[in-house]
């Protein structure tokens, strides 16, 4: 059965286990994402979306509930998603080149193809000249562009983006923003964007859901309107129907 | 010394003067470094001749050159030096090699860790140079004995200190490499591993100092050769010179082994540096 979701989550719930204790994190959760759609999850630090995030890429098993990738059902990390997190994870043993083919390695698929395609996108983002560097010599904008190309070197058809600007000044955020909607553009991607930046939410996604609650629930879902979508992160801003999504989108995360 | 070496490479005046000063500083440290060690020395030498200290006990640099000097020309020093030093670098480097290997074991099942725990505490706060006589036994007083005891004094140490640095690499490290589809053995050998290589040269540097501890020990108790046993045997002779003489070789080469590992870190850890 081929499905035309990228992503279905179905009553999705996990709890940490611990000595001393158990605690639910997402309690029965459900959303779908199409493909190609980006999708922001919004929502107060502790309710649970990143645990959502960490769930869909199979970093660890779900307590209850069903993750379905393309009809797949997840039990593992899936080659068909890559996942960004705040921290870029650069090795800072490696050079940008050999971080950027980090995952090739793994997959043991580091041939000269699918490095060549790996520096062709170093050079999408404007960074073929630091190579052979090492992390340590880079700014924090140029880190998290080497960590997105080592994530697309990987052609995922899904990306899950944890924070992965909220750590940056703004100027080189927007840089990012626009860097990353234009290559996805390109690629027919889909994607899912944790992050606790209401303005950022609206400036990417297609779609938008708040969560709240501890453990943590789908509360409300924001659609971006077309005039927006077809918009840069950047033109975004400074559209007029832009500020009133915003305050309704700020209200719902106010209840939660 | 002129001004154009101490302002060489200036991009400015401002940027000559600051060198100016940083060299200058630089070279009062060497010459108060070197006036140290010359005072020094020509103080034990002037007090030792005037009888203010007795030369009998305390030997006088003199001395001790000349009977560098002589055990050198008769060949007799080199065998000594040449055993414990190899003795050295053995019992460092598999101490080390076998710390990181129990390390590695423990890491990579956490219930075995949970086992042997108490053991490894126990082990690590055993005075191992008290565990000679067991070693003795066993091996026969001789080159294992010695050896046994540098590793003893190194490898537990450096399994529980590697251990610890294993556990705590980075974790988005970790998630990275799961989301990739990495293999534990993966994660291991490209992520964890070289994350750890700072420790394993600091503890490396740390097992030079510890072996030394555990070889000259070694000789004390079974050796017939060796600095350990130059150091006993002018004790029991009471030729403290010959003591004297052991101790400055001791110095000398345990500096340049330090100093080796130094230069190993440098080379290995270039990307830290940032330049």
């Amino acid at each position: 059965m081929i499905s035309s979701f990228a992503v279905q989550v179905n009553h999705l719930t996990h709890t940490y286990l611990t000595k001393q204790t158990e605690k639910e994190a997402v309690k029965s959760v459900s959303f779908h994402v199409s493909r190609g759609e980006f999708i922001s999850i919004v929502g107060p630090s502790g309710c649970g979306k990143s645990t959502i995030l960490s769930l869909i890429a199979g970093i660890f098993p779900y307590t209850d509930g069903e993750i379905v990738l393309f009809g797949e059902k997840v039990k593992g990390p899936s080659k068909r998603i890559g996942y960004m997190l705040q921290k870029d994870g650069l090795f800072d043993w490696r050079t940008v080149e050999e971080n950027i083919r980090f995952g090739l390695e793994v997959q043991h698929q580091a041939n000269r193809e699918h490095i060549a395609f790996s520096y062709q996108l170093l050079k999408q983002v404007g960074l073929e000249h630091v190579a052979k560097f090492y992390p340590s010599q880079l700014s924090g904008g140029m880190r998290q562009r080497v960590a997105l190309v080592r994530t697309l070197t990987m052609k995922p058809d899904i990306l899950l983006l944890d924070e992965p600007f909220s750590a940056l000044d703004i100027q080189h955020k927007l840089h990012l923003e626009e860097l990353l909607i234009s290559l996805l553009s390109q690629q027919e991607k889909t994607a899912i964007l944790v992050t606790h930046d209401l303005e950022e939410a609206i400036a990417m996604s297609d779609r938008i859901l708040v969560m709240g609650g501890n453990p943590g629930e789908v509360q409300q879902t924001f659609l971006v309107p077309e005039e927006l979508r077809s918009l840069s992160p950047m033109k975004a801003r400074g559209h007029p129907s832009f500020r009133p999504l915003f305050e309704a989108l700020w209200q719902e995360v106010e209840k939660s | 010394m002129n001004k154009s070496w101490l302002e060489r490479g200036a991009m400015s005046p401002n940027h000559a003067r600051y060198l100016r000063e940083t060299r200058i500083t630089t070279i009062w440290v060497w010459v108060l470094r070197m006036g140290i060690l010359v005072s020094f020395l020509w103080l034990w030498e002037w007090a030792t001749n005037l009888r203010i200290i007795d030369p009998f006990l305390f030997s006088s640099p003199s001395r001790i050159w000349q009977l560098t000097s002589n055990m050198a020309l008769s060949g007799e020093l080199f065998g000594h030096v040449w055993l414990t030093t190899w003795e050295t670098v053995c019992g460092f480097i598999l101490g080390t090699i076998l710390g990181i290997a129990i390390a590695t074991l423990i890491w990579a099942s956490p219930f075995l860790s949970r086992v042997l725990d108490p053991y490894l505490v126990v082990l690590n706060s055993m005075p191992k140079v008290a565990l000679g006589p067991l070693f003795i036994v066993a091996m026969g007083a001789g080159f294992g004995s010695i050896l046994a005891m540098a590793i003893a004094i190194t490898i537990i140490i450096t399994a529980l200190v590697i251990h610890s640095s294993f556990q705590g690499v980075d974790q988005s490290y970790l998630i990275l490499a799961r989301s990739f589809g990495a293999s534990r053995y993966q994660i291991f050998c490209k992520v964890i591993f070289p994350a750890c290589i700072p420790d394993m040269i600091a503890s490396l540097k740390v097992n030079v100092g510890l072996a030394w501890v555990g070889v000259i020990v070694g000789e004390f108790l079974v050796s017939k050769a060796g600095l350990g046993y130059l150091i006993l045997y002018g004790f029991q002779v009471f030729n403290l010179t010959l003591v004297m003489v052991s101790l400055f070789i001791i110095a000398v080469i345990s500096t340049l082994m330090y100093q080796f590992i130094a230069w190993l870190e440098h080379r290995l850890l270039r990307y830290r540096l940032g330049g």
